[in-house]
C-alpha cells in the first residue's frame, strides 16, 4: 500500500493525525499534512485507511 | 413545512435567524435536505440554502465560482458580498472575506502563527488561565459555566495571541459574547456595540504603540513590524485581520465546550468513559464539533451562472452553506443525530472546508482539551440550573448558550501563578 497527501486539496483539517499519528504530520508553516512515508508499513495500513475516510477534503490518496 | 420546490418561483419559507428555527433546526434541516437540498428563500433579500453534505463541500471547494469577497464603503454604510446574510455593514474580515490571490497573501502571512506547533506554545498558558478562572469560583460551589469559564478562557488566550493586555479580559470578553445574542431592538444593544468598538479601538491603539517598540510576541506587534508581499499593512487591514481572528476565536470554542460539558453532565456513562480513557477525548471532541457545530452556516456569492444539486444559480445570487446540516447528513454519517465517540470516519465540516477552513482550529482543539481537563479534575460533577439557563435565541450566528448557571461541591483553590 502506498499513500500520499494531495497538497492541492489539503487545507489542514488535521483529522489524519488524529487517526494515524505515526503516518502523517502537520506542517509548522501552514498546518497542512504530509505523509511520513510513501510505502505504508503493514501495521499502519488500517490507521491510514481510517485517516483517508475521515478526511473532509478527500486529500489522502491510497494506492493498493 | 409545506411542499415548496425551493426554486425562485416556488421558494421555501425559511430564515436561519428566526427564533422558531433555533427551536427545531435538526428537524427543519432533515426535512429540507431530503426534499430540496438547494432551496431558495426570500428572507434577507433572497438566498439559496444548501443542506446536503455534497452540495456544501462542492461550493466550499470552488472559490472561483463561490466568492467570499466583501466590499464596504464606510461613508455610506453600504457594500456587497462577504460571508454573512444579511450583509453586515462593517469593514470586512481578513483573510476570510477575500478571494485568491489576495487570500493567498493574507492567509500565508498569518498561517504559521496558527499551525499546531505554534498553538502548543499556548497550551501551558491556557491551562493556567483555566485554573485561575476556576480558583475565582471553586470555593463558592456555583458559577456561570459560560460567563465564568468557557467564555473567558478563549477570550484570554485570544488576547494573548493578539498581544493585548490580559488585565482587560473582562471588558474584552463580555461585549464579544453579548454581541452574539443581543437583539438589535434591545435597549442594551447600543452599549454592546460600543463595547465591541472599544475592543477594536484597543487593537488599533496597541498596533500603533507596537510600531515604536522592538518586535515582540503577539500578532499586533507582528503586524506592526512584518511586511506582507513587501509592503507594510495599513490600519484598515490590521483591523480586518483582528476582526477575523477575534470574532472567529472568542465565542465559538465557548459554544462547543459549553455544549460538550452540558452533554456530559446529562450522560454520566459517557463522562466516566472519557475520564477513564483520556485518549478518547480528541475523538469525542470531533463528535461534539459535528453534533454541536458552533458556526451553523456561512455565505458565499455566486460569480457566474452555474448548477448545484439540480438548481440553477445565477450570477449575483447569495448562497448559505449550512455546515450544521451537512454534519447530520445520513448519506455520510450513520445515526447522524447521536453522539458516537468511536465513529470510524468523522468527516465533519465544523471548521468549514476548502481554502477558508477555520485558521484557528488548532487553538479551538487545544482550548477545548484544557477546559475539559480542568473541569474533570476539579468539578467532575455539577448540576445545571436550567430554569436560569438560556440558549441563544437565534442559531444564525452561533449555536451556543448565553448563560448556564451550575452548582457543584465547593472545593479548594489550587496553586496558580496567576490571579484573575
Amino acid at each position: 500500500m502506498e499513500v500520499r497527501v494531495d497538497r492541492a486539496r489539503c487545507v489542514g483539517q488535521g483529522m489524519c493525525v488524529l487517526h494515524a499519528p505515526l503516518a502523517f504530520s502537520l506542517s509548522d508553516e501552514d498546518g497542512c499534512s504530509e505523509a511520513r512515508f510513501r510505502t505504508v508499513p503493514p501495521e499502519q495500513e488500517d490507521a491510514v485507511r481510517h485517516a483517508r475516510n475521515a478526511c473532509p477534503e478527500q486529500a489522502i490518496i491510497i494506492t493498493e | 413545512m409545506d411542499q415548496q420546490r425551493g426554486t425562485k418561483d416556488d421558494p421555501i419559507d425559511f430564515d436561519h435567524e428566526a427564533p422558531d428555527h433555533a427551536e427545531n433546526w435538526p428537524e427543519e434541516f432533515r426535512e429540507l435536505r431530503e426534499r430540496c437540498p438547494m432551496a431558495w428563500t426570500r428572507s434577507h433579500g433572497g438566498y439559496w440554502l444548501a443542506t446536503s453534505y455534497d452540495a456544501v463541500v462542492e461550493m466550499a471547494r470552488d472559490p472561483e465560482t463561490f466568492s467570499s469577497h466583501k466590499t464596504f464603503d464606510p461613508a455610506t454604510g453600504t457594500g456587497s458580498g462577504g460571508i454573512t446574510i444579511p450583509f453586515t455593514p462593517i469593514p470586512r474580515g481578513l483573510p476570510v472575506e477575500s478571494d485568491p490571490p489576495e487570500w493567498d497573501a493574507m492567509r500565508g502571512y498569518i498561517n504559521r502563527r496558527f499551525a499546531p506547533k505554534a498553538v502548543e506554545g499556548f497550551r501551558q498558558n491556557a491551562r493556567t488561565f483555566a485554573a485561575a478562572l476556576l480558583n475565582r469560583v471553586i470555593e463558592r460551589g456555583e458559577m456561570d459555566l459560560v460567563n465564568d469559564f468557557t467564555g473567558p478562557v478563549p477570550a484570554i488566550v485570544t488576547m494573548q495571541l493578539m498581544g493585548l493586555p490580559l488585565s482587560e479580559w473582562r471588558q474584552f470578553a463580555d461585549p464579544l459574547h453579548a454581541m452574539v445574542f443581543t437583539p438589535k431592538e434591545a435597549p442594551e444593544y447600543l452599549s454592546v456595540v460600543a463595547g465591541v468598538d472599544w475592543v477594536f479601538q484597543r487593537c488599533a491603539e496597541e498596533f500603533l504603540r507596537y510600531k515604536d517598540l522592538p518586535e515582540q510576541d503577539g500578532l499586533l506587534s507582528y503586524f506592526a513590524h512584518q511586511p506582507v508581499n513587501g509592503r507594510m499593512l495599513d490600519i484598515g487591514e490590521v483591523l480586518s485581520l483582528s476582526n477575523n481572528i477575534i470574532i472567529g476565536g472568542v465565542d465559538t470554542t465557548t459554544a462547543l465546550t459549553t455544549h460538550a460539558l452540558e452533554y456530559l453532565a446529562n450522560h454520566p456513562d459517557a463522562k466516566a468513559q472519557l475520564m477513564a480513557e483520556p485518549k478518547l477525548v480528541p475523538f469525542a471532541r470531533e463528535e461534539f464539533l459535528r453534533v454541536f457545530t458552533p458556526i451553523h452556516c456561512l455565505a458565499r456569492n455566486v460569480k457566474h451562472d452555474t448548477q448545484v444539486a439540480g438548481q440553477a444559480l445565477s450570477e449575483g445570487d447569495r448562497v448559505m452553506l449550512v455546515w450544521a446540516a451537512a454534519n447530520r447528513d445520513p448519506a455520510v454519517f450513520d445515526r447522524p443525530d447521536d453522539v458516537v465517540f468511536d465513529r470510524e470516519s468523522n468527516r465533519h465540516l465544523a471548521f468549514g472546508s476548502g481554502i477558508h477552513r477555520c485558521i484557528g482550529s488548532s487553538f479551538a482543539r487545544m482550548m477545548f482539551e484544557e477546559m475539559l481537563a480542568q473541569m474533570f479534575a476539579r468539578i467532575p460533577e455539577f448540576e445545571v440550573d436550567y430554569a436560569r439557563s438560556r440558549r441563544y435565541r437565534s442559531v444564525g450566528t452561533i449555536n451556543g448558550w448565553e448563560t448556564m448557571p451550575i452548582r457543584f461541591r465547593a472545593g479548594a483553590k489550587v496553586a496558580c501563578d496567576l490571579e484573575l
